[in-house]
């Protein structure tokens, strides 16, 4: 069966190709995402959410995100502001060489020293808020943590200190995959539905028939994805009863 | 030649396959190694935010594009950004092409993988080489 993607957090790298700066946050990603925390962790490109489809655009909205910057123009962070959702955190490579008083790092292909340190440096400190994010409840619904939730508002617990794996594990790139999405018609607007191919494709799976029970559990489920406009509950509820009874029928 | 404007290279900026690594390295190979002194990378970051800076500099000059996969961002975001794309690359084409070569890895590309980014910065280089030709002609 299907499932839905469990809860993980996204990285977003700048691209930065021409700065060291650039070099160093695109490593640090790839180091979190590949050694530090490889499940518990998804990629996309910055240029995706431009490039890319509306899934694509649901990133930052479906996962919580942390942008990695290179310099204070923070075009990962601002980017995914722009066009999908406010990071949940980030950091800025050049705040860093700052805050530890370090010389700029040279080499866009190849980083000297100092550059190979801060990739470390972001990595574990990527890490860290990784781990930190992952302690909360991320409501895909909002698109951000809800304050509500007794959860959000506790201290976190102290950092876990990041294990490098021996093994190389592939980062998990969710370029041109994205976030399933669905349009309807709803009161004459065409709204898109975030996860709502998967969610239909459980229940089919489920040999959950068409029913006011099943449209109850069903609109239960897609609300924890999507903010349903209560002036408009009924004619969602209508439509999302459409498609899955075209869904249910095209399946059996 | 400090007059003539450098050809502005936009590679592909994935993070998360090798191929994206394949075009980044590419692009580093021609700017930094290659012909140094006429050409330029771009970041695909500043257009995706609409940078003036970096849409000005694209409109004045010839623009290669190197993409990671089907999807073809770097292509689509400098047609996007109002500049025309003189010559496109795609990191996959090559290997299409070389399919003895299987890249692996994404920070750091295997042997054959490195074979690839040299073998696509020589086509990028020939294409910088015709456009200059061009300009130098025109001139």
């Amino acid at each position: 069966m299907p499932e839905l993607k469990q809860k993980k957090v996204g990285i977003v790298s700048c691209s930065g190709e021409e700065l060291p700066e650039g070099t160093v946050s695109r490593l640090a990603a790839l180091k979190v995402l590949e050694e530090l925390r490889p499940d518990e962790t998804v990629t996309i490109c910055l240029p995706l959410f431009l490039a890319g489809g509306e899934g694509d655009r649901a990133f930052a909205k479906f996962y919580p995100t942390i942008a990695i910057d290179g310099c204070n123009q923070r075009c990962a962070y601002r980017a995914t502001e722009m066009y999908s959702n406010t990071p949940a955190a980030g950091i800025v490579i050049t705040d860093l060489i700052k805050d530890e008083k370090l010389e700029r790092p040279t080499g866009c292909r190849h980083l000297d020293g100092i550059g190979n340190y801060l990739v470390e440096a972001a990595a574990a400190k990527a890490a860290e808020q990784v781990d930190e994010l992952l302690g909360k409840r991320w409501s895909r619904q909002q698109g951000r943590f809800d304050k509500a939730d007794s959860v959000n508002t506790q201290e976190t617990a102290e950092s876990a200190v990041p294990q490098t794996m021996d093994v190389s594990v592939q980062a998990t790139c969710s370029c041109g995959s994205g976030i399933p999405t669905q349009k309807l018609s709803v009161g004459g607007k065409d709204l898109s539905f975030v996860a709502l191919p998967l969610i239909f494709q459980n229940f089919a799976e489920d040999q959950r028939s068409p029913s006011a029970q099943t449209l109850d559990a069903l609109m239960d489920t897609v609300r924890l994805y999507n903010s349903i406009d209560p002036e408009l509950e009924a004619e969602t509820r209508a439509a999302i009863e459409a498609a899955y009874q075209a869904y249910w029928a095209d399946r059996n | 030649m400090p007059d003539k404007k450098k050809v502005i290279i936009v590679p592909c900026s994935g993070v998360g396959k090798p191929f994206g690594t394949i075009s980044r390295e590419a692009a580093y190979q021609v700017t930094e190694e290659d012909r140094p002194e006429r050409t330029q990378i771009v970041p695909l970051s500043l257009l995706v935010l609409g940078d003036e800076e970096a849409r000005a500099a694209l409109a004045e000059a010839d623009v290669i594009t190197i993409d990671g996969c089907a999807l073809v961002c770097a292509s689509k975001m400098v047609a996007e950004s109002g500049a025309q794309v003189s010559a496109s690359f795609n990191s996959m084409d090559v290997y299409r092409a070389n399919r003895q070569y299987k890249p692996q890895g994404i920070s750091s590309l295997n042997e054959a993988g490195q074979k690839l980014v040299g073998l696509l910065a020589e086509q990028i280089d020939a294409a910088v080489d015709k456009l200059t030709a061009e300009e130098e002609q025109d001139a």
